[in-house]
């Protein structure tokens, strides 16, 4: 004890003397010398890092977690740097139930890679499969497609329970499953989606480009170049905005109040869509059964897009996002609000809010002397919400299963709290338990 | 100690999204055997939809049913008939609220808390009472007779002589060894 005390105040000593030691001029150049010079790695503008979290049981975190947490299970409740991210240039990510796709700019044709649950072809064949009797794959590995061109590069990535789909300049490809014709081809009765294939092509929507794609847990949504919004897929909730509740397999312009609107965003998880246009008007459609849209009567299930007017007041509504049961919108200003049920972040409980509420911005960090912490992008999982502010920080919030709030426990979380990421947030993935982020290196 | 009174009989359906999950269904079965049930017997089949029509014919006309009708027949499920003590409470029990999106929160370590996606999705089905487990048990194995499961069979099943088979998924009986007898 007392050889410790000495040796500490010994150090207190030297630091002492070293800081006295600041104002002569010659001394510190000399003491410099002797200390030991490190080189940190200054990172290109281009590179990326991936930080993952939440359940690894699945593959989905693309990394094997060998220690066992809580109930015997492998999961991360602290984000964890997958070295995939420093091996390819990233520029895109979806995270499905218990599978992630990553969309990278490469010089060959493997422009995604994939890892999870392939138990339906929702990662699509590749030969390293056939020694993988699991489903699961636990590195990522490439997604094979039909390219034509080697120049072609991946826009944009959506997952859904079982199906994926990948926007490319040459349009859409769709693999997995298609038993509600989520994929946008004919549904095949007692299809067997285990090791298939089957990729499917969608060029465009009546020679419109396809500049979005979106995916509920069983139905999915383009947006064109024309602001017009298609669906297809199950729509037993009204999902497809179609007017009916039947399985559509081909995509198929969805009906309401989005005639003549330009819609520049479509999101979705669940069941329950939300879709924004260039105007800031908020559109809904699909399930309803938690308050997430206006409704007359006890109708749970809207099937064609409707204007959500309490949206209006609320300043211009730049981003959207939905979970199971709740929905969530930013505006300019960078106000976040919530409404639905579950743990939205407004208080220490399980709530149900039926009105767009605000989260007070000081909660992202946003006061005098930080005036920049505005939230400028939001996402939502299943049953979980994440905000990232203009500096690059993740704020998580809502159920915590697994770890996949990324915040070190598996406590649920009732208020937004940053996310201990060494790198600046850049765009964020939530799945059913797992998280992904694409960040920028801070060095 | 063993109880006189008989085993009960239950139906367990795993549904389509759990069984495409190797991880959720290795564990729900984990749940099944570490709380004493027995498996009598086990199936993977995709539930048409005259037998999901059939099934939920007591929920024709709520807003729900189109979608739980579509949902189970949209890939294979996996069908357990399962036998134990009081096997009804407590398989509907292990299995938790129906509804997922508040058993997350409400009971948050039962089947449907943990592994439910939706309200639709929600991992499980269990029979609620003796009457709706023989009939639902009839849908889906045609076979299977109750009153001569519970002749031949329960016995085996009541005094643990049954071996498991892991790969099946299912306890079979242990057969008599007839040769020793002979001896």
């Amino acid at each position: 004890m007392i050889g410790l005390i000495r040796s500490c105040s010994s150090a207190l000593i030297k630091r002492s003397k070293k800081g006295a030691s600041v104002k002569k001029p010659k001394g510190p150049k000399q003491k410099l010398k002797t200390l030991p010079e490190f080189q940190y790695p200054v990172s290109e503008a281009s590179d990326r890092r991936l930080y993952v979290w939440g359940l690894a049981e699945h593959g989905a975190l693309g990394l094997a977690i060998s220690t066992k947490g809580k109930n015997n299970i492998a999961y991360t409740h602290n984000p964890r740097r997958l070295s995939f991210g420093e091996r390819h240039k990233v520029v895109d990510l979806a995270c499905g139930y218990g599978f992630t796709a990553f969309g990278v700019h490469s010089n060959d044709t493997n422009i995604v890679y994939g890892c999870g649950i392939n138990t339906d072809s929702q990662l699509g064949y590749h030969v390293s499969d056939e020694k993988n009797k699991s489903g699961i794959i636990i590195d990522p590995r490439p997604v094979t497609l039909p390219l034509k061109e080697s120049s072609t590069r991946v826009v944009g990535l959506a997952a859904g329970r079982a199906h994926l789909l990948i926007l490319t300049d040459e349009g859409v490809f769709t693999l997995g499953n298609n038993g509600y014709g989520q994929c946008g081809r004919p549904i095949i009765n007692n299809e067997n989606y285990t090791k298939s294939k089957v990729v499917h092509h969608i060029p465009n929507i009546k020679g419109d480009r396809i500049t979005a794609v979106s995916a509920g847990q069983d139905h999915s949504i383009l947006l064109t170049e024309k602001g017009e919004v298609y669906a297809f897929g199950w729509g037993a909730d009204g999902q497809t905005g179609l007017a009916h509740y039947r399985n559509e397999f081909k995509p198929s312009l969805v009906k309401g109040d989005l005639a003549g609107q330009n819609i520049i965003k479509v999101a979705c998880v669940a069941d329950c869509v939300l879709a924004l246009s260039d105007k800031g008007k908020v559109f809904g459609w699909g399930n309803s059964e938690y308050g997430q849209l206006p409704v007359q009567g006890d109708t749970h299930q809207i099937n064609i897009a409707t204007e959500i007017h309490e949206c209006q007041d609320l300043g211009h509504i730049v981003d959207i996002a939905t979970g199971g049961s709740f929905c969530m919108i930013l505006n300019n200003t960078g106000n976040v609000y919530v409404w639905g049920y579950g743990i939205l972040g407004l208080g220490p409980q399980v709530q149900r809010v039926l009105k767009p509420t605000l989260i007070p911005s000081t909660l992202f960090g946003l006061n005098a002397y930080e005036t920049n912490s505005q939230v400028s992008k939001i996402y939502c999982g299943i049953s979980h919400l994440s905000a990232v502010t203009r500096t690059g920080d993740l704020y998580t919030w809502g159920n915590n299963k697994f770890g996949c709030l990324g915040l070190g426990h598996e406590n649920n979380q009732f208020f937004p709290l940053k996310v201990a990421v060494g790198a600046q947030v850049q765009k964020v993935g939530c799945g059913v338990d797992h998280t992904i982020a694409i960040c920028k290196p801070f060095v | 100690m063993i109880s006189k009174k008989p085993l009960q009989l239950t139906l367990a359906i795993l549904k389509p999204h759990v069984v495409k999950s190797p991880f959720a269904l290795q564990k729900i079965r984990d749940i099944i055997i570490d709380n004493d049930f027995k498996v009598v017997r086990s199936r993977r089949t995709i539930i048409t939809r005259e037998e999901a029509e059939f099934f939920y014919a007591d929920h024709k006309g709520k807003f729900f049913y189109n979608r739980l009708v579509t949902f189970v027949c949209s890939g294979p499920s996996d069908m357990h008939v399962l036998a134990g003590h009081d096997a009804i409470v407590k398989w509907r029990e292990l299995m938790g609220p129906t509804k997922v999106y508040q058993a997350q929160y409400l009971a948050p370590n039962t089947i449907r808390g943990t592994f439910g996606l939706s309200d639709t999705r929600n991992a499980a089905h269990g029979s609620d009472s003796p009457e709706s487990a023989e009939q639902e048990i009839k849908i889906f194995f045609k076979d299977f007779n109750t009153t001569k499961w519970y002749q031949i069979e329960e016995p085996f099943f009541s005094l643990g002589q049954v071996r498991f088979d892991p790969k099946a998924f299912v306890h079979i009986i242990n057969e008599v060894d007839t040769t020793k007898s002979t001896i």
